[in-house]
């Protein structure tokens, strides 16, 4: 049950269920699965439970064809699809109090769920960012933006995630 | 009401309506760290609810428990009471959503010939274990790869954080206010200053010390939110033609129905932010006793944070979903004069964080009459247990 991830709090960019999402900054896109038989986005991505032995030595999971993930409606097979990068404000918490030592220094925060544009039901999990929390309300748009990710207690380590601000 | 929504089911249960009773119930202290082990406080727990049902330890021939965290299985049972015995268990009871389903499971297998008196238990020593938790009761979430990934580098973990954004939610979409979230919190600790085993009894609370209160997470105030604590409780559920032969008065099982979320434990992605699996329990629940909210004398619900109170009270048919806010205001929620006495012990906020098994004990308590904060002409109660994942609705009586 410990978490033994020496760069936890980071995400695991490597993660094959998640790793589309944390390479597409790179290339400044917001990326969430999408099956190309239906058109449907999917997220979370759905969990295909990927065998104890595909993982590389690095606690990586290599991609391999057998575990192409598939769309929960129709089976058909889901590709990390740019999105616009636009959303809406579905509700925040002003985080107060670090619950984990890596956020010590980070208190105040906003941490958010966003309502994508293109399917309101996708819902991500995100920072916002460049709003004073008061002027936050329900359903405000927001924008995309790409930010390092860094925790002092993960030294010399930095992840660029999607995070969100107001559209000017 | 309309269509029922999509986004969960009831589990598919047969009908146990009156074929089960509670005949006895057991606590431990409710305190902060104890230094005692689960298993330990367990144990205690079992003896006292075998002893009030005026039964031996060799008369109890069915166990349910946690198998999650499994303080308290048949091996623990043997070894505390020297008993060798056959007895048939089920790792699916306990505390939480299944502190509510386990008198189930007990009318399946007293149905079924497997066993005659079955006992539940459920202790707890998160505060006692806290410190050496990575994030404390959230340590179990923070292990799963996509909250790993897509939650908690995001800040949104644990619990508190969670909550606060359904809290805002909630506020967003029906014009919930803090004092009607602080309606709660003062109710619940109103019942904890009547109860002297509640751990917050002799420490009142008013609306003005609820505001007072820091914010964890804004919304979500320090007020807001359950304690961390050790304790246990258990009961025994037997035959209903048993339990008429047993010294207590019998507490009849009316009804048992358990709801399931399509979205397990990502509640970010629940298609209906603001309600649980109580939208699927409750009715299935209601429907095989053939009673209504209206015929509820008490209610007791698994309540973490208080924007879960106020969930299930809707979710459960109380008031309409959305109204919560406004129906808990003033006296609706107090032992002696609301219209829902609700969480008379204290719950979870105010008597203990013992994950709800102390809520189905306080219901029993009132319905033979017994509680500390006693409900007048109590006839009917309801315990709502909740995980995220799932709910579950148990609906006692006393006996005809
Ligand atoms: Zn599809």
């Amino acid at each position: 049950m410990a978490i033994t991830r020496a760069d936890f709090p980071l995400p695991d960019v490597d993660d094959s269920l998640t790793a589309g999402f944390f390479a597409a900054p790179a290339r400044g896109e917001l990326c969430i699965p999408r099956c190309e038989e239906c058109g449907r986005w999917c997220w979370y991505p759905p969990e295909t439970q990927p065998p104890h032995e595909a993982r590389g030595p690095a606690g990586g999971r290599r991609s391999r064809p057998e575990e192409q993930q598939v769309c929960p409606a129709c089976e058909g097979p889901l590709v990390w699809t740019r999105t616009a990068g636009r959303a809406r404000l579905f509700s925040w918490a002003v985080v107060q109090r670090a619950f984990l030592p890596a956020f010590a220094d980070m208190v105040p925060f906003v941490t958010a769920l966003v309502a994508l544009e293109e399917d309101p039901a996708v819902r991500i999990v995100t920072y916002v960012v460049d709003a004073v929390p008061g002027s936050l309300h329900g359903g405000m748009p927001l924008e995309v933006v790409f930010r390092p990710l860094r925790f002092p207690t993960v030294p010399d380590r930095q992840v660029v995630v999607p995070m969100f601000r107001p559209v000017a | 009401m309309g269509a029922s929504p999509d986004w969960g089911r009831a589990a598919d249960y047969d009908d146990v309506s009156g074929r089960v009773a509670i005949v006895g119930i057991g606590e431990t202290a409710y305190t902060k760290a104890s230094g005692r082990t689960a298993r330990e406080i367990g144990a205690e727990a079992a003896e006292r609810a075998i002893a009030d049902a005026g039964l031996e330890p060799a008369d109890v021939d069915g166990l349910t428990y946690n198998g999650a965290f499994a303080d308290f299985d048949v091996a623990a049972f043997h070894e505390h009471f020297g008993t060798s015995h056959e007895i048939w268990s089920s790792p699916w009871g306990g505390g939480m959503s299944w502190a509510g389903t386990a008198p189930y499971l007990a009318a399946q297998a007293i149905g079924a010939g497997e066993a005659r008196h079955v006992l539940n238990v459920f202790p707890v020593a998160w505060a006692t274990q806290r410190a050496s938790m990575t994030g404390g009761p959230g340590e179990v979430h923070a292990a799963q790869s996509l909250k790993q990934n897509l939650e908690v580098p995001f800040g949104w973990f644990p619990q508190p954080v969670y909550f606060a954004t359904i809290m805002r939610r909630h506020m967003i979409e029906f014009g919930t206010t803090e004092e009607q979230f602080g309606a709660v919190a003062v109710a619940c600790r109103r019942h904890a200053n009547l109860n002297p085993d509640a751990v917050m009894h002799g420490k009142p609370m008013s609306m003005a010390d609820y505001l007072a209160s820091p914010y964890l997470a804004d919304p979500l105030r320090l007020f807001d939110s359950c304690l961390i604590s050790d304790g246990g409780a258990a009961y025994v559920t037997t035959s209903i033609e048993r339990a008429r032969d047993l010294p207590r008065p019998p507490v009849v099982v009316q009804g048992v129905a358990e709801g399931l979320s399509g979205s397990g434990t990502h509640w970010s992605q629940q298609a209906d932010f603001t309600s649980t699996p109580q939208v699927f329990s409750a009715p299935a629940a209601f429907g095989t006793a053939g009673l209504g909210p209206a015929d509820v004398d008490v209610l007791t619900v698994y309540d973490p944070f208080t924007v879960v109170s106020l969930m299930q009270i809707e979710d459960m048919g109380f008031c309409p979903k959305g109204e919560a806010g406004r129906f808990v205001e003033g006296d609706t929620l107090f032992h002696d004069a609301g219209k829902l006495p609700f969480n008379t012990h204290g719950g979870l906020l105010s008597h203990a964080y013992v994950l709800g098994i102390a809520h189905v004990v306080e219901v029993v308590e009132q319905l033979r009459g017994t509680a500390a904060a006693q409900v007048p002409n109590c006839e009917v109660g309801v315990y709502g247990g909740y995980t995220g994942a799932h709910a579950s609705t148990l609906i006692l009586s006393r006996d005809r």
